[in-house]
């Protein structure tokens, strides 16, 4: 096998480990949303790493990050915070392509950073994934329980003082962190399906959170392998195909469930 | 005192919804909150839990442990979860199986938290709070959707828990005879406090008089009750 698709199949499988319990968490708050406007964010996070001369990855997992703290904000309940934090998102979108085209020097990938790029990533890439991927699994371990609480009724839990501001913000940044390094496999388009297909296929198989997470973190760290047969087979874009053979699973799922009732 | 709030006001929508409202609740205290729809009562659980914005002065015992059972408890198929593991998310197995036990609703730990009914979700969320041994319950209409049989028997639990662990109860409550029963004092809310007392004085006041004096369009519309002074707590 070649080195690149090696590099591939880690990296996405690393990714979907780790983006299926967070995505678990991201279902039962109703947050979908969420992970698409800080992807939103990440074209503005990249355009400033071009300009600024970083690398784009960590302008926009920066950028992700400060924007998950400033829909955290979100709480006006005059406009819901899901209509704030997609404000948030497009006002990044806007002003992203707006200066990735004041930037005439800098031809950017616009393709790449909509449909991922994970048949390109070096090495280095692929050791970053690795951390996050890692870092954010180990992060859901330690927030597990006040998540959780939250998440089953958020009312019982800030009233009985079993909330933390700590557990709130660490989702919203391990969200960010998931988003930015998903725009490098699936891109901006279809990361939030990596998020959310696998906890969703999981569902009907789990009697407890935390099977249900487990069962994710399979489903999501398949994808790759099956996404990149089927890009390898077919001759198609890879984050595309990883993203198909994710709701291929979830179809399987909802099947499964029917025959069983 | 677990607890004591003073001159509490909660604006919502430009419109005052409690009006420097006093409350204190002290260990071994049953409270019962009354009054028609709108005039305040789950708001002010609320404010005194933190859960919403409020001026004024809330005082709490340091390290209050607050057992809670809010109103609304919206179930999430998309999450499974067991009736014990929810339990035991915040209280030990023991206290979750003797909780479920006295509530009787022990034969549901197995069960899905989303598949219960709404009269075996309330004991469920009753027994919750009370496996946490909490040092304060507030309860905002507990056991909605329980059957009159199942109702008294948990309302005489909920004294019984009070003498045993000595723990302060607050409770908001359309049924007439827990007020009269089981409750040390009684608050009248509207958007302000009416009238507060004994059982026994709280049935004296004129307010309250007109109450049980119309006792079949009680029945219907149980705080339609006229007073005897004015409130001014409309769009201030």
């Amino acid at each position: 096998m070649d080195d690149f698709l090696l590099r591939a199949g880690l990296g996405a499988g690393l990714l979907g480990a780790a983006a299926g319990p967070l995505g678990c968490f991201v279902l039962w708050r109703r947050m979908a949303y969420l992970g698409e406007s800080i992807a939103h964010m990440g074209l503005l996070g990249a355009a400033i790493g071009l300009l600024i001369g970083i690398s784009p990855l960590v302008g926009v997992s920066v950028l992700a990050v400060a924007a998950a703290l400033v829909m955290a904000r979100a709480g006006d309940d005059l406009i819901p915070a899901g209509t704030f934090v997609g404000i948030v998102g497009h006002v990044g979108l806007a002003l992203g392509f707006v200066l990735l085209a004041s930037m005439e020097t800098v031809r950017t990938d616009l393709l790449g950073y909509l449909f991922g790029d994970v048949l390109a990533l070096s090495n280095s890439d692929l050791i970053g994934i690795g951390a996050a991927a890692l870092g954010i699994l180990g992060g859901t371990a330690l927030f597990w329980r006040a998540w959780l609480s939250a998440a089953v009724n958020g009312d019982i839990a800030r009233a009985e003082g079993r909330a933390s501001r700590v557990a709130d913000i660490a989702f919203l940044v391990l969200v960010a962190l998931l988003t930015a390094f998903g725009l490098r496999v699936v891109g901006a388009l279809l990361i939030v399906a990596l998020i959310i297909i696998p906890p969703a296929a999981a569902r009907p198989f789990a009697r407890t959170p935390e099977a249900m997470a487990i069962i994710a973190a399979v489903i999501g760290a398949l994808t790759a392998p099956l996404g990149l047969s089927l890009a390898w087979w077919k001759d198609i874009p890879a984050g595309p195909a990883i993203v198909l053979a994710a709701a291929a699973m979830f179809a399987l799922s909802m099947l499964a469930e029917r025959v069983r009732r | 005192m677990l607890i004591i709030v003073t001159d509490l006001s909660v604006r919502a929508g430009g419109r005052t919804i409690l009006d420097r409202v006093g409350l204190a609740i002290g260990a071994g205290e049953i409270v019962t909150l009354i009054g028609p729809n709108g005039s305040g009562k789950t708001s002010l659980l609320k404010a005194m839990l933190g859960l919403m914005p409020a001026k004024g002065r809330i005082e709490r015992k340091p390290g209050l442990r607050v057992g809670y059972v809010p109103q609304n408890f919206p179930r999430d198929r998309s999450l499974p979860i067991t009736v014990g593991r929810f339990l035991r998310l915040h209280a030990k197995q023991d206290d979750a199986r003797a909780a479920l036990e006295r509530t009787g609703v022990a034969a549901l730990e197995p069960r899905q938290l989303s598949a219960l009914s709404g009269g075996e979700l309330a004991r469920v969320l009753l027994a919750r709070a009370v496996a946490t041994r909490p040092e304060l319950l507030v309860l905002d209409e507990p056991l909605a959707g329980v059957d009159v049989a199942g109702e008294a028997a948990l309302y005489h639990l909920i004294a019984e828990l009070r003498d045993e662990t000595g723990c302060g109860v607050l409770l908001v409550s359309h049924d007439l005879h827990v007020v009269m029963a089981q409750a040390d004092r009684v608050v009248c809310l509207n958007g302000h406090v009416c009238c507060e007392g004994r059982a026994e004085q709280v049935l004296k006041d004129p307010a309250f008089e007109e109450l049980f004096g119309t006792r079949t369009a009680a029945e219907l519309a149980l705080y339609a009750h006229r007073h005897d002074h004015s409130h001014h707590t409309g769009s201030a």
